[in-house]
């Protein structure tokens, strides 16, 4: 029924994939690192993520229906709650802002804008043992580009890799590449928090046994290198374990987005980077 | 099976296996391409070629994103064992069939996962296991149900 594609029947399995082998080497070392290719790619798999994204909807529908009418009750009831609860905290950060404006202002530097944002929803979730990457549904056509910083409920969730036509991929924190400047919320340390490949866990290299970063500390990015801008949360320190002889200690830090289960990212675009080193 | 059919099948495959649903469907899934692969393997007629499979797998890289080569290479290990080594398993029932689908698909996985060592450093964790552990323990509900689809179309 279906004929052989490359080889003559008579070529021994053994030998066709040997050659096979070869080839798929061949492949894997001269496409790393090909940006095209991956657009391409990209938008090969449009068909396939845009089921994948109408199916998840359609799960979410279902099971939103399903809630009990009781749930949601409680569920509006608590988030009142915490709505009520975070009131307060809203006043002091303009407070803050304000003062911190008036601050920046003396020290002859202008307040960096957080910048814009564009939500987007993850269509498809491609965890391979190396990457842990998330596709959602911006690409090129609404402006986002390699290299740009991508928040999620709570934090900084990673950085776009590829961008297709109307996809793009976002490398998590979680991914085995991923290494961003940060510095703790107490001291201005620099520090360098790298992915594990497990979305609940991240990492600290290089920080001697007695370093001065304690359990709980948190962590936000610093600016340095200029992709991330500086002050966006990470995570919190969940253990520093010093074993035996190693010269450095093990930190484990805990995400502050939950990486595992995205739903909607949002997408930065900084500004003020030019009008940030402009002297006034 | 006829090829609208397969190609049907092998996109339905594709989207389950990079389908958003959270940390418990991601740690569980069973690659349903491998899957079906080895569904078309067993039960066709004629010996499915190694480049058929090995062109399924470099589909599935390219949906993946990771590093092209590494499914079609598994793939093709997969089916190559299935037919150099596991030949009488294909007139197994299905049930008895499973331990051995857990054996291809644990191959084909650790292929493809280490594969990616072309990409860069990769990690080592449980999923590794427990795709194909889920896998193997639907595959009589697989077989079942693709048997009945294509009795059904045959007969329409």
């Amino acid at each position: 029924m279906m004929p052989s594609l490359f080889f003559p029947r008579r070529l021994p399995q053994s030998v066709r994939l040997l050659a096979l082998a070869l080839l798929s080497v061949f492949l894997s070392v001269f496409t790393q690192g090909q940006g095209d290719l991956r657009s391409m790619a990209l938008d090969a798999a449009l068909p396939v993520q845009w089921f994948d994204s109408r199916t998840a909807a359609l799960w979410d529908e279902v099971v939103g229906s399903l809630q009990s009418r009781a749930a949601l009750e409680t569920e509006n009831a608590r988030l009142r709650q915490a709505l009520a609860a975070a009131q307060p905290l809203l006043l002091d950060r303009d407070i803050l802002r304000s003062e911190n404006r008036q601050l920046l202002a003396l020290l002859d530097s202008f307040p960096q804008a957080p910048g814009r944002v564009m939500a987007a929803r993850v269509v498809a979730e491609n965890f391979t043992a190396g990457n842990q990457i998330i596709t959602v549904d911006h690409g090129q056509n609404d402006g986002v580009f390699i290299g740009q910083a991508v928040l999620a409920a709570g934090g900084l969730a990673g950085q776009v890799v590829a961008v297709g036509t109307m996809t793009s991929q976002i490398a998590l924190l979680s991914d085995l590449d991923s290494s961003v400047p940060a510095q703790s919320a107490e001291n201005d340390q620099p520090l360098l928090v790298n992915g594990t490949g497990d979305p609940r866990e991240l990492q600290i290299p290089f920080q001697a046994r007695n370093t001065p970063l304690r359990a709980g500390e948190r962590l936000v990015t610093s600016g340095l290198g200029g992709r991330y801008p500086p002050g966006l949360p990470i995570g919190t320190i969940q253990s520093i374990r010093r074993n035996g002889t190693q010269a450095f200690a093990d930190i484990l830090v805990h995400p502050a987005v939950a990486l595992g289960r995205l739903n909607t990212v949002l997408l930065l675009w900084p500004q003020g980077q030019q009008q940030a080193t402009k002297t006034p | 099976m006829n090829a609208l059919l397969l190609t049907l099948g092998f996109f339905l495959a594709l989207a389950g296996d990079s389908l958003p649903m959270g940390p418990l469907y991601l740690a569980l899934r069973p690659d349903f391409v491998a899957l079906l692969l080895l569904y078309w393997a067993i039960t066709s007629a004629t010996e499915l070629g190694l480049g058929v499979a090995w062109i399924i797998g470099l589909v599935q890289d390219v949906v993946d994103g990771g590093v092209l080569g590494a499914h079609a290479m598994a793939a093709a290990v997969m089916i190559f064992i299935l037919y150099a080594g596991l030949g009488k398993v294909r007139n197994l029932p299905p049930w008895e069939q499973l331990f051995f689908i857990f054996i291809l698909l644990l191959a084909e996985r650790l292929v493809a996962w280490s594969w990616q060592i072309w990409g860069g450093p990769i990690a080592w964790n449980l999923a590794l296991l427990l795709g194909p552990l889920t896998a193997a323990l639907l595959w009589p509900v697989f077989v079942y149900l693709l048997d009945r689809i294509r009795h059904r179309l045959r007969n329409a």
